[in-house]
């Protein structure tokens, strides 16, 4: 790897040879050059020439910064010294020490004020820490090593290339098994929602290279016609490559456990807000379907009907309406926030009593949700979060 | 049958459930305009009888879009939905266009005394009329409310277009979705303009959804005025390149 040469004549130009070629950092126009011959391989011309305002810029910075392979290897290796250094120094066994180890032993060794988390001391595997970079695509004559170099997207259309072919070969199996009349129109069930196709910033993470929207849909558009087409197995591997699983059930709900009073009665705690309303509601696993909010029955703490319709709303709609009873607090927001933060606390607490698929009908039917939506803010310039000032023509 | 594949509209694969730009998303900067929500959010569904159904009536099309449901992420539902069997959407809308400086208790007041008055004028009808007129006469304020926009929605409206440094209003055909805003909206602004003082909004909203009803009535001439507007403007029809 040729390291960046720096030619002083009598005045300040830089050249920086890169695998034979030479690229000159041009910028803020500083620079009266003359137009140099520049000639592969063999010597450069000097040029002397002088600058107006001395402004020595470091180029070295401007450019990209491109990491050697065995720049990487080195780092890598020092990492894992370093890692092995660090569990011995917590007293841990080398062998099984993990990222989550190492995190905890810099917090620790390292411990950090600084409210930005990306600022404080980090320990990571170069690959995470050092961005892929492509190394230098041609040879030491000037000639690409890939036959799409001058495409500009090689690796991308080396991989539409690759798919294409690919999709041709199934058809023409087809064709072949259709002439020998053993062709037959079994098509299987694909799990096609467990799974999503990758998004067009993983597929640039993976090609190393920009993509632009209509690339990445025209990938996509022709990955699905291999999945309509039946395809052998190396074929569906090629295509599950680009596949990535998606969280099946959408329900981290956390169902609190049942704890019992006294009595002996089954009850579960939860909490819900809205806006700026927190409530906590606790509900009964008998009861008669009455409510207490802050120690008042709910018809005259909610004079609005719309308020006491949200809190019948999670029983009715699982058909519990005079079922259970519930005690809850609320605090902060207006009336109807405070509605919606008790619905959710009691929706939440009902999933406890409820078996999994009716906690995933309330899921759908958005009851378990916590509502984001918190007053905008008003912005400088404006009258309100979105009324502008009246305009005036003069 | 294989899996229906993943749906494209206009070509356009569906891109990844759930994960949306998070380039977008920085930690300690919260979104001040647009929605909350991320694009992948779907609508929530209120409805009870939905998922009371069992598995095995459901179509395969229904078996599809209930496991595609399971992995997608759901908004809150709304503080003026519920599964309450006496909510309808149409006068949900209503109620809200009503609203005057969000009071939604008074809307929601209004509306109701609008719907008893109109049952009330109704019984009043049926119990005045003999036995053969008694079964024409309908009692249910609902079906009155819905019958009444439906009869005052236009099928045709207007567009105002530049041509030539002049605007022409050019017949268009129109969404549903416009057409009921229409119809609300021309309810409400009669009502509102065209009253005593003295008069109360449910008395005479009351009294126009009954004219609208029986196809008579302000809002319904206005609806045919802009129909004979249409018909009138036809020859400016081909202005319209959509």
């Amino acid at each position: 790897m040729a390291a960046p040469c720096v030619f002083w004549g009598a005045a300040v130009s830089h050249r920086l040879f890169l695998g034979g070629r030479i690229s000159l950092a041009l910028r803020q126009g500083v620079w009266k050059a003359a137009a140099a011959e520049l000639q592969v391989g063999t010597g450069i011309l000097r040029l002397r020439h002088t600058t107006g305002v001395t402004a020595k810029k470091n180029v070295a910075a401007l450019r990209r910064e491109t990491y050697t392979v065995d720049f990487i290897k080195k780092q890598i290796e020092e990492f894992n010294i370093g890692k092995r250094h660090l569990a011995n120094m917590m007293g841990e066994d080398p062998e099984t020490f993990t990222q989550e180890d190492i995190d905890r032993a810099i917090a620790y060794l390292f411990p950090s004020g600084l409210f930005e988390k990306q600022a404080r001391p980090i320990m990571k595997h170069p690959e995470q820490i050092f961005p892929k970079q492509r190394a230098i695509q041609w040879g030491e004559d000037g000639r690409p090593f890939h036959f799409l170099f001058y495409t500009g997207k090689q690796s991308y259309y080396s991989l539409m290339h690759e798919a294409y072919g690919k999709l041709l070969d199934v058809e023409k199996r087809q064709n072949q098994l259709q002439a020998k009349g053993l062709f037959s129109e079994k098509t299987k069930t694909k799990d096609l929602i467990g799974s999503r196709w990758l998004i067009k910033e993983e597929l640039e993470e993976m090609l190393v290279e920009k993509l632009s929207d209509q690339d990445y849909a025209q990938f996509i558009r022709l990955l699905e016609r291999l999945l309509t087409v039946e395809c052998s197995a190396e074929e569906e591997e090629f295509v599950q490559r680009f596949r990535r699983s998606v969280t099946v059930q959408s329900r981290k709900q956390l169902i609190e456990p049942l704890q019992y009073d006294g009595q002996g009665m089954a009850f579960s705690t939860s909490e819900g807000k809205r806006k700026s309303a927190k409530a906590e509601a606790v509900v009964y696993e008998h009861g008669s379907g009455r409510i207490k909010v802050n120690g008042i029955d709910y018809l005259l703490y909610f004079p609005v009907t719309q308020d006491r319709e949200q809190l019948m709303f999670p029983f009715h709609f699982l058909d519990r309406l005079g079922k259970h009873d519930v005690t809850c607090t609320v605090s902060g927001g207006g009336r109807s926030s405070q509605a919606g933060a008790i619905r959710l606390a009691m929706a939440k607490a009902l999933c406890s009593f409820v078996t999994e698929e009716e906690v995933e009908w309330m899921r759908q039917a958005g009851l378990l949700t916590a509502d984001p939506r918190v007053r905008e803010r008003k912005k400088p310039g404006q009258e309100g979060a979105r009324r502008k000032f009246t305009w005036k023509k003069r | 049958m294989a899996a229906p594949a993943v749906k494209a509209a206009r070509g356009w694969p569906v891109l990844a459930l759930g994960v949306r730009n998070r380039l977008l998303r920085f930690p300690g900067l919260t979104q001040v305009r647009g929605s909350r929500y991320g694009p992948e959010y779907k609508d929530p569904q209120v409805d009870k009888e939905y998922y009371r159904k069992p598995l095995a009536e459901l179509t395969e099309e229904e078996k599809y879009e209930w496991e595609l449901r399971k992995t997608q992420h759901i908004k809150a539902a709304p503080a003026s939905k519920t599964s309450s069997v006496f909510e309808d959407p149409v006068i949900s809308k209503f109620t809200n266009m009503i609203m005057k400086g969000g009071n939604k208790v008074l809307a929601r007041s209004l509306m109701a005394q609008t719907l008893e008055a109109v049952k009330r004028k109704q019984f009043e009808k049926y119990h005045a009329a003999s036995a053969e007129e008694r079964a024409s006469i309908e009692r249910n304020p609902y079906t009155i409310f819905h019958q009444a926009l439906k009869n005052c929605e236009p099928v045709i409206g207007l567009v105002p277009i530049l041509r030539g440094g002049h605007f022409y209003q050019v017949p268009v055909p129109l969404a549903d979705r416009r057409r009921r805003f229409l119809a609300m909206k021309w309810m409400i602004t009669e009502c509102r303009e065209k009253k005593h003082r003295r008069v109360l909004m449910p008395e005479k909203l009351s009294h126009e959804l009954l004219e609208a009803f029986h196809n008579q009535g302000p809002v319904i001439k206005k609806k045919h005025d802009m129909h004979k507007m249409a018909e009138a403007n036809r020859a400016l029809a081909h202005y319209r390149w959509w």
